[in-house]
């Protein structure tokens, strides 16, 4: 199962890689060519993908993938913003704070963490699963929320995203 | 904790398939695109490098296995050699496979094309990619400093 899911994963970026060989498509040379190099990189890396790495490729999630693009999109433009009025008028309060997260696996935790690093003002630091909290570095932490109940003062709506994009 | 961690892990899982199939794009395309077989050999070891530096030496040490490396990056060195003999009847490295090769010749631009080239440009990769990922556990396996 963890070959099929690396070999369509290298042979994807080989199409993309390869597009306008004949034309605007791919000629026969290529898309063999890609099956075999495919093949070779799918064997050799089945091991490193994961066990679960196949429910990536399923269209549902490639649909809630691209759904969360305007929403990451546009949590960075905001934030932006924000970061852009903190370096001009110099309000920042910053800290490390430890935010309780409800993740169950790696792909979870490694969706949120960039998620969280992505929108500037935030940076997580270290992901820790056995506690199930995410340490996040913020430019400026506001009165009261020291020690944050769960992730939505830090980073929004991305909690929900990841925990439906990972799971 | 030998490794980096599980954001680095997760996303080095991710990546390690597209470095490899990014390596073996420029080495194959050597003859038409720009690199070859020292850069996409290269490419390649990074991602072994990345593989070692994201898990850890110990979970390198399960997977990485020193005779099959030795043995890949002395057939690559013999392959290279192979097609440069190939055609000398005329002279060494004289290129057969273009002249009057069976498939290695056809249109320029296409992927089978340049006669020994490309099998040249998978030859170099191939020893490449196997000896600097030696190279580099070689290195990391050196851990006398402390001791």
């Amino acid at each position: 199962m963890s070959f099929i899911a690396a070999f369509v994963w290298s042979y994807i970026f080989w199409l993309v890689l390869t597009v306008g060989s004949k034309g605007l498509l791919w000629s026969t040379q290529e898309l063999i060519a890609g099956l075999i190099f495919s093949t070779i990189v799918g064997y050799a890396t089945r091991g490193i993908i994961g066990d679960r790495a196949i429910r990536f490729l399923n269209p549902m999630k490639w649909i809630l993938a691209v759904a969360y693009t305007p929403v990451l999109f546009w949590g960075m433009v905001k934030a932006n913003f924000d970061v852009a009025y903190r370096v001009i008028t110099g309000k920042i309060r910053p800290g490390i704070v430890r935010v309780p997260v409800n993740l169950e696996n790696d792909a979870q935790y490694a969706i949120l963490s960039n998620s969280i690093t992505l929108t500037p003002g935030t940076l997580t630091v270290d992901a820790c699963p056995e506690e199930k909290v995410l340490y996040v570095h913020w430019i400026n932490i506001p009165k009261g929320l020291e020690w944050p109940e769960n992730s939505e003062p830090v980073s929004g709506p991305f909690e929900k995203w990841a925990r439906r994009l990972g799971e | 904790m030998n490794d980096m961690g599980l954001i680095v892990r997760t996303l080095a899982r991710a990546t390690i398939p597209l470095i490899g199939i990014f390596g073996a794009y420029i080495v194959s395309h050597g003859h038409l695109t720009p690199g070859g077989g020292f850069q996409g050999g290269a490419t390649i070891a990074g991602a072994g490098i990345l593989f070692l530096i994201a898990f850890g030496l110990e979970e390198a040490k399960k997977r990485i296995n020193k005779n099959l490396y030795s043995a890949l990056e002395g057939i690559g060195g013999l392959v290279f050699l192979g097609a440069a003999m190939l055609g000398l009847s005329v002279a060494f490295f004289y290129n057969l496979l273009w002249h009057k090769g069976p498939i290695l010749n056809g249109h320029p631009g296409s992927l089978l094309s340049a006669g020994y080239l490309p099998i040249m440009n998978l030859a170099v990769g191939l020893k490449v990619f196997t000896g600097l990922v030696s190279a580099l556990m070689a290195i990391a396996l050196y851990r006398r400093w402390q001791k």
